[in-house]
């Protein structure tokens, strides 16, 4: 096996444990910190392919994928202030039901 | 892999494993920036100079003093919830193997068309360092590096909005409390 | 493995540096702040030592002059007061993260040091040594990173104080930090645009030309409202000089130092000082020349223009070490609402505004 194919594992593995921590866990907060875990070890597997390839494409759309998660990074914890201001709690299962 | 490959992966691995598993919310936002900061670690090692000092400039200086600041500002209990019994732990770590095969399966099975001759003479070409990306980005991908600005202006603008406590007008008291 | 020894001697000189100047700047500011006050500050500790032995006679008199100068009072007594002091660790936080904050305040500020180069390159005994820890691509970009990552050392150390006083004061803290980087960030990309590169070799190599024959090329003739802006932004961002709210907090309420006592103590205050040593050596290598005498050219490559090159260095270094303390025991502190507006609505905008001076002149000339 390649060295390098031993990063895409890496990858797949990081973006997995991101995966079933979404599933996990109810914290808003660490909802969000596991998509920027998965967002990561895509970014990662970009790098990698970039190096196979031999060309910068891979790590452009790195570039472009980290301006996406600051700005998603805002509003997202912009929306999970203001939900905490009307239900008092950032678990998802308080804010699960309509309000009646 | 050489052994600080080896290490960074390690940290970074562990790190992700504890951004999941620690209860208190606070103790996994330090788990990450570990993971972040190792990750910009193997960016380094895959030759991607510029992307390693970015990563560590945007996502572990930026983005996660964001996320501290409210997790250090909502001062949150841990999180309740139903013990991982060994069923419920089996069943998660099937469908994590389930996922890790969906994912790691077609990426890996690409390899048996590459040959790693090709991959010396192509290695320097993707090096990462700050002059061929900025030709890369203001040459070829300028439209979308300036859509990127205007998505950033629409997070800032979006931030603001949304955080912004709506001020409550009272109305004037109708009548006098006594004493004119 | 000629190669592995002369990283290792850079490394230790580079460490040693760091320290060193720090700890120099701890007893700069207390004899030049007690100079400033009009007293005369710590000259007791070791000023009257005598002895009969002979060896130790012709050390004395040296001893008795530190002594008298405060030296042995700053880096002996307050070290052993340090060592020796009861460490407490406040009820119901965690030990670890008690214990790793001011190692995480600290080892950013370490590592930047590693990128700056020291002296102009030389050759020794055949091998060609390059006084620079690390040289990276992205030289500049990462003294801002590590300025980045510094930050979360504050907010450990607010957090692990377990009072809402600690935390909102390191949560101030934390605000300021990240709002000056801004206005450094938009320095640097001034200064990328001048040079051409982001590396700080080639920046201070270039710093050695006269412009017009005349006036030497430093960084402050193309770039005077830069120098300022990173003089300000710098001491805004290591929390010193009129910017030190977050320290004052600890006098007025108490802030995030307020948990802390004894060897930790002295490790952020070690981290603080050295602050200023790596702001000094930014300034004094991008905007000052670096190692240059300014009509002087001294012959490239030999080991004893290194080493003049690099007492020059040192020399401007400590001259902006000084400036510093000056500045902070001179003027008074900001409000915190006048030191965000001095940040958001003063400083950003002279940054993009110079930047973009910069940009059309360095197009159109």
């Amino acid at each position: 096996m390649e060295p390098v194919v031993s990063y895409l594992g890496v990858s797949a593995l990081l973006f997995t444990i991101g995966g079933v921590g979404l599933c996990l866990r109810r914290n808003a907060i660490v909802l969000f910190m596991c998509v920027e875990m998965m967002l990561n070890a895509v970014n990662l597997a970009f790098v990698t392919f970039s190096k196979i390839h031999g060309n910068l494409d891979g790590q452009i759309a790195v570039f472009f994928v980290m301006v996406i998660a600051a700005a998603e990074s805002a509003i997202g914890l912009a929306i999970i202030l203001s939900v905490f201001r009307s239900v008092s709690s950032i678990e998802t299962t308080d804010a699960a039901e309509l309000k009646w | 892999m050489s052994f600080i490959e080896f290490v960074f992966a390690a940290v970074a691995i562990g790190s992700a494993l504890g951004v999941v598993g620690f209860r208190n919310p606070l103790t996994g936002a330090f788990s990450l920036i570990l993971h972040l900061l190792s990750v910009a670690g193997l960016y380094a090692l895959l030759g991607a100079h510029f992307l390693a000092v970015a990563q560590v400039v945007v996502y572990a200086g930026a983005i996660m003093v964001l996320v501290l600041f409210v997790l250090m500002l909502l001062n949150l209990k841990r999180e309740s919830g139903r013990k991982m019994g060994l069923l419920r732990g089996m069943v998660t770590v099937g469908i994590a193997g389930m996922l890790f095969v969906s994912v790691a399966g077609p990426m890996l099975s690409h390899f048996d068309n590459l040959s790693s001759v090709g991959l010396s003479e192509a290695a320097k070409a993707s090096e990462g360092g700050v002059k061929a990306i900025g030709q890369a980005l203001y040459g070829r991908y300028i439209v979308q590096f300036e859509l990127s600005s205007l998505v950033l202006l629409i997070g800032v603008v979006g931030a603001v909005m949304l955080a912004k406590r709506k001020t409550v007008k009272l109305e004037p008291r109708q009548g006098g409390m006594g004493g004119e | 493995m000629v190669e592995l020894l002369i990283l290792l001697i850079k490394v230790v000189i580079v460490m040693n540096l760091a320290l060193v100047l720090g700890s120099t700047c701890t007893w700069l500011e207390r004899k030049g702040s007690a100079l400033i006050q009009d007293r005369v500050g710590a000259n007791r500790a070791g000023a009257f030592v005598e002895s009969d032995r002979w060896y130790l006679k012709p050390v004395l008199p040296i001893v008795r002059l530190m002594g008298w100068l405060g030296v042995i009072n700053t880096l002996l007594c307050d070290s052993l007061k340090g060592l020796t002091k009861e460490d407490f660790i406040p009820e119901g936080s965690s030990k670890f993260l008690h214990a790793m904050a001011p190692v995480v305040a600290v080892l950013p500020i370490m590592l930047a040091f590693a990128v700056l180069p020291l002296a102009p390159d030389f050759y020794a005994w055949g091998y060609y040594v390059h006084p620079r820890v690390a040289p990276i691509d992205a030289g500049i970009l990462f003294v801002l990173a590590m300025g980045s990552v510094a930050v979360y050392g504050i907010a450990i150390a607010g957090w692990t104080g377990n009072n809402k006083f600690s935390v909102l004061g390191s949560l101030r803290a934390v605000a300021q930090m990240i709002s000056y980087e801004l206005p450094m960030g938009l320095v640097f990309v001034a200064l990328i645009v001048i040079y051409g590169s982001l590396d700080v070799y080639t920046m201070v190599e270039k710093q050695q030309e006269l412009l017009w024959g005349v006036v030497p090329a430093w960084g402050i003739v193309y770039q005077p409202v830069g120098f300022v802006i990173l003089l300000l932004a710098g001491m805004a961002e290591t929390k010193r000089g009129p910017f030190d709210l977050p320290e004052a907090e600890s006098e007025l309420t108490a802030g995030y130092f307020t948990e802390y006592s004894g060897m930790k103590f002295l490790l952020f205050w070690l981290g603080e000082f050295a602050e200023i040593a790596l702001l000094a050596l930014l300034l004094a290598l991008l905007f000052f020349g670096g190692w240059d005498i300014p009509w002087v050219t001294l012959p490239k490559g030999v080991w004893w223009a290194a080493l003049v090159g690099h007492a020059v260095l040192m020399a401007k270094v400590i001259f902006f070490c000084l400036l510093q303390i000056v500045i902070r025991w001179t003027l008074p502190r900001f409000r915190y609402d006048q030191l965000m507006n001095l940040g958001w609505k003063m400083l950003l905008p002279v940054a993009l505004l110079n930047l973009v001076v910069t940009a059309i002149v360095k197009v159109l000339v």
